[in-house]
């Protein structure tokens, strides 16, 4: 009995729970050894602290019921609201998104058009596209050769 | 709320030893069990399913909480100092069906739990402080039967053993004393 300490034997179950027999076993026990009696003495007082902690418990206030339901209605109205905020946030996305895809869209098909206008007017002074490019190419308003010479000498023959 | 009321405040009453804590864990618990009373099947008992919400709610917030690393003699009030002192002059638990019921005691066992995992406080207070049955504890908990027993027997070490730092100044006082008195 010396050394079969009784620890795991008060450790296994609940002090209430020790049967008479186990219990003149575990006397019997501490009276020689002092460690295992340290033990049974901490273990005896643990287990009527738990039992005086496990009597003491709250009852409900009688503004408890109130105020839970006052909390209640109070985080369903932030609730609503949050999803009202992201409601609101989800539609001002989406409209500016369709304002970019809008400009986008105006952008892509718009620029030929101008173009195109730009061509109408050409055409309505009485031009083609490739009569405004030869008269650009073109000698008319060069000068040439023989008129620069007679200019020349004209302007010598004056001094 | 006025029927399942006290039950709930029961719960919370293991884990909490201030009456402001209790209220809010308990307000926090009926708040989640209106938001999922469509998720009660109605298998199990209402007050069961509250139970569960009860203990799982309580839990997390004393896991959210920081625990107190260790309960050394000077965090003792002089009340529960004698209150130690007297349990074991009259070697404690010998008595312990018939003992007086003090709110010293159930403070100090408060402090003494607040050392403990909040898995371990639940574990001790509705087997050893409430008489709960292992399957009563797997049922709250969801836990196996074999992990409630497992648990308790860790949780009883850990108490004891804080139990018997507190007690072992004490000890060596008193022999000191009978030393002397010899």
């Amino acid at each position: 009995m010396r050394n079969e300490h009784i620890i795991d034997l008060i450790e296994n179950s609940p002090m209430a729970a020790i049967s008479e027999s186990e219990l003149t076993r575990i006397r019997a026990h501490v009276a020689d050894c002092s460690p295992c009696e340290q033990a049974f003495a901490a273990a005896q007082v643990s287990a009527v602290l738990l039992k005086e902690g496990a009597a003491e418990s709250f009852e409900p206030s009688p503004f408890f019921q109130t105020r839970v339901l006052a909390t209640l209605r109070e985080r369903q109205s932030a609730n609503e609201w949050s999803w009202a905020r992201m409601w609101r946030a989800t539609g001002a996305l989406a409209s500016s998104m369709l304002a970019v895809v809008v400009a986008i869209a105006v952008l892509t098909f718009a620029a030929p058009s101008v173009s195109n206008e730009s061509e109408v007017s050409l055409a309505g002074n009485g031009y083609s596209a490739e009569e405004v490019i030869l008269n650009q190419d073109g000698s008319e308003d060069q000068v040439t050769d023989a008129q620069v010479l007679n200019s020349l000498y004209e302007a010598d023959e004056e001094k | 709320m006025r029927r399942y009321g006290p039950r709930v405040f029961r719960v919370a009453s293991r884990f909490f030893r201030q009456r402001s804590l209790v209220e809010e864990a308990a307000q926090e618990v009926f708040l989640k069990a209106f938001s999922e009373l469509g998720s009660y099947e109605g298998r199990g008992s209402l007050e069961g399913w509250l139970t569960r919400i009860a203990t799982n709610i309580c839990l997390n917030l004393v896991r959210s909480s920081k625990r107190r690393p260790e309960l050394t003699v000077s965090d003792l009030t002089e009340d529960q100092t004698s209150w130690l002192e007297n349990k074991l002059a009259a070697n404690a638990g010998e008595h312990h069906n018939a003992v007086e019921r003090s709110l010293v005691a159930a403070d100090l066992a408060g402090k003494v739990l607040q050392t403990l995992t909040p898995d371990d406080q639940l574990v001790l207070t509705m087997i050893d402080g409430e008489d709960a049955s292992v399957k009563d504890v797997a049922e709250t908990t969801g836990w196996s039967e074999s992990k409630v027993k497992v648990q308790a027997f860790r949780a009883r070490r850990r108490m004891r053993e804080a139990v018997e730092k507190l007690l072992r100044p004490r000890r060596v006082n008193n022999k000191a004393a009978i030393d002397t008195v010899r």
